[in-house]
Parts: structure tokens; sequence; C-alpha cells
């Protein structure tokens, strides 16, 4: 009797287990893939990647090691986005160090994307990513996206949704490259 | 009533006290510079320690990528691709795409910097990944300017066996000096 209760128990407790790792098991693996993509956080290394600015020239975020890095998700139909771009044009020629700006259009139509360039006379490259890969890639979920990155090519400082200022900008900047 | 009159010292114990005062006051800067010395031999040994702890970290480094490089790309079914620039006057590269067997694996954009980088004799490791044994195919697709600055996309094709060691292929931009075009020819090694 005593021994069929311990039996018992022990097959009760087995079953536990295997329940548990079971439910791990399926939660990593539901829960892989959206840390996989996303986007990445203060601390993490910026990914690279190279896209075409809207002058056909190749540039590649990797390149910018070294410089402190404004990079801003945009798109021709996000209003915000203007002034997204403009506060960053503006921090980085603010600047007498090295500090840079990129800005990666989402648009699919690369003459979009021009026009708006030309409209607000952006100094700075902007590089169109059609297809979206590097999108993707930074799980770009609201427009506009700035990221600060800093000279080792680690993102310092993230703003989504809404346009950062450029006084808050510069002094970020100011903090990483003083 | 007693007065106490004040012993002067003997003469002869003045002037040991003296010169022993002497001594010291001309002792003490050796004594401080032997100080500062030993100071900056702890220094130095501390400089070299640091030193040594960096390089014993960095071969630590190249040693652990060298080990996941084993695990994840095994000799037995290791591929791996690498393209090189000889003169290269009549093609200036832009992209290449590569395809094995039916499906993308890489699709790279050359910035300037790369460009001028395999220009000097540099070789970019535009692939690494694992195949199985047997035959399979290659496709480079080339996009570029070619001469007299026009567009210009190439494809060249490779089969190749893959065996049970390490498979190496490169991809190799020439100049055709006699058609005054470019070239792109393959090469394998084992």
């Amino acid at each position: 009797m005593v021994s069929s209760d311990h039996a018992e128990r022990a097959r009760l407790k087995a079953l536990a287990h295997t329940t548990a790792l079971a439910v791990a098991a399926l939660a990593g693996a539901l829960c892989f893939p959206l840390l996989a993509h996303a986007a990445p956080a203060p601390g993490a290394a910026a990914p690279d990647f190279a896209l075409k600015d809207l002058s056909g020239r190749n540039q590649r975020l990797s390149e910018f090691r070294g410089d402190v890095v404004v990079l801003t998700f945009w798109a021709s139909y996000c209003g915000p986005c203007r002034n997204a771009l403009q506060s960053a044009g503006a921090a980085v020629a603010d600047r007498e160090g090295p500090a840079v700006a990129l800005g990666v259009s989402l648009d699919r139509d690369a003459d979009r994307a021009a026009s708006v360039v030309g409209s607000l006379g952006l100094r700075f490259p902007s590089l169109l990513d059609a297809g979206q890969s590097v999108g993707r890639l930074y799980d770009v979920q609201h427009l506009p996206l700035t990221l600060l990155i800093d000279r080792e090519g680690t993102v310092r400082q993230t703003w989504a949704r809404e346009p950062v200022p450029a006084e808050v900008l510069i002094r970020h900047i100011r903090e990483l490259d003083p | 009533m007693t007065t106490t009159v004040p012993r002067r010292l003997p003469r002869r114990a003045r002037q040991l006290l003296a010169a022993s005062a002497l001594l010291i006051l001309c002792a003490a800067p050796f004594g401080t510079r032997a100080d500062a010395t030993e100071a900056a031999a702890g220094l130095r040994t501390v400089d070299q320690d640091v030193q040594a702890l960096k390089k014993e970290l960095v071969d630590l480094n190249r040693d652990l990528f060298r080990l996941e490089e084993e695990l994840l790309y095994p000799a037995s079914t290791q591929v791996a691709v690498f393209l090189s620039v000889n003169v290269g006057t009549f093609f200036a590269l832009d992209s290449v795409q590569l395809e094995l067997d039916g499906k993308e694996v890489t699709n790279y954009l050359y910035t300037e910097r790369e460009v001028a980088a395999l220009h000097r004799g540099g070789v970019q490791k535009l692939y690494l990944g694992n195949l199985k044994a047997g035959e399979h195919e290659l496709v480079a697709v080339f996009t570029g300017k070619g001469p007299h600055d026009r567009d210009y996309r190439r494809g060249t094709t490779v089969k190749f066996d893959k065996t049970i060691g390490a498979k190496y292929v490169e991809l190799r931009i020439t100049d055709r000096d006699s058609a005054l075009q470019p070239e792109f020819d393959v090469r394998q090694w084992e």
C-alpha cells in the first residue's frame, strides 16, 4: 500500500517535470522569433547594413565607425518624419566633431523620397530601403524611428513615433563625444 | 633651594649629533628618489601585466572564433566563396548576388572603400556555409559599370563536387585586354 502511494507520487512528479519542460520548450520556441527580430535596444550593437543612397552610391553603416551616427528611419507618407529629419540634420550641422546623420527611407519609390529630401534641403546621405530589409532588421514598427549610435557602433538611445528635438539630440551627442 | 643648571652635551656628542643630522638630510632626497624608482618599477610591472593580459585576451578571442567556426562549419560540410579583383579597369563593381542550388545565399553591395580594398589586392570572404557531399551549382551575378560607364550585369555559373574536405571557391574579376572587356572566372580548391 505504502509502496503503491510512493510509486504514484513519483509518477506524478515525473509527469509534472515533463509538462514543465514541454511548456518551457514551447515558450522558448514561441518567443524566439520575437526576440530574434527585436529592435536593437540601447547597449546593443547596431546591426550592420549596406544600402544605396539617392545618388546611387553604396553606403555601409560600419564604415561610419569612429563617428557618432544619428540614424533616422522615415517615409514620405509620414508627416512627423520631416521634423525628425530636420532635427537630425540640425544636430550634426551644429557639431565641429565627427557626427553624421543618415536617413533610411522605407519608400518603395525613390522619386518620392528624393522629392522630400529636396524639399527639406537635407545635406546628409539618404538611403533607400525599398525592399524594407533594413526596416525589418531594425524592427521598425513606428515612424519616425531615430537611433543614436556611438563611435563603437553601439546603440545608445532610440526614439520612436515622435520626432526628437534637435536640442535633445545635440545634448546626447555631446555626452557621447564631449 | 636648588636650581638646576642645564648641562651642555660634551663637544664630542654634539659633533656626532650634527654629523648624523647632516647625513639624514643628505640621504633624504636619495631615499625619495629610491621610492620613486620603486614606484615606477611597480607601475611598469602593472603595465606589463595589463599588456600580457590583453594579449591573452586577444589570443583567447581568436581561439574562440576558430572553435566557433569549426563547430558551425565543420570541414566535412564547409563551403567558402571568396572574391578578388585583378586590375579591374573595365569593370566597376557594385554588387554580387550568389545563388547556391537555386537559392540566394548572399547579396552584397560594395562601397567605394571596399572596392578600393579589393583593387589593392584584398580578398573578400563572400560566403561561408555548409553543404552536403555531392554535386552543387553556384551562380554568381555581378552588377556594376562596364566599359564606357555602361550598366553591366553578368552571371557566371560553376558546378562543383563537394567531397569530404572543405571546399573553397574563388570568384575572380579580371581584365580581358584583347576584347577590352571584364572577365569573370572561377577557381576551386579542396
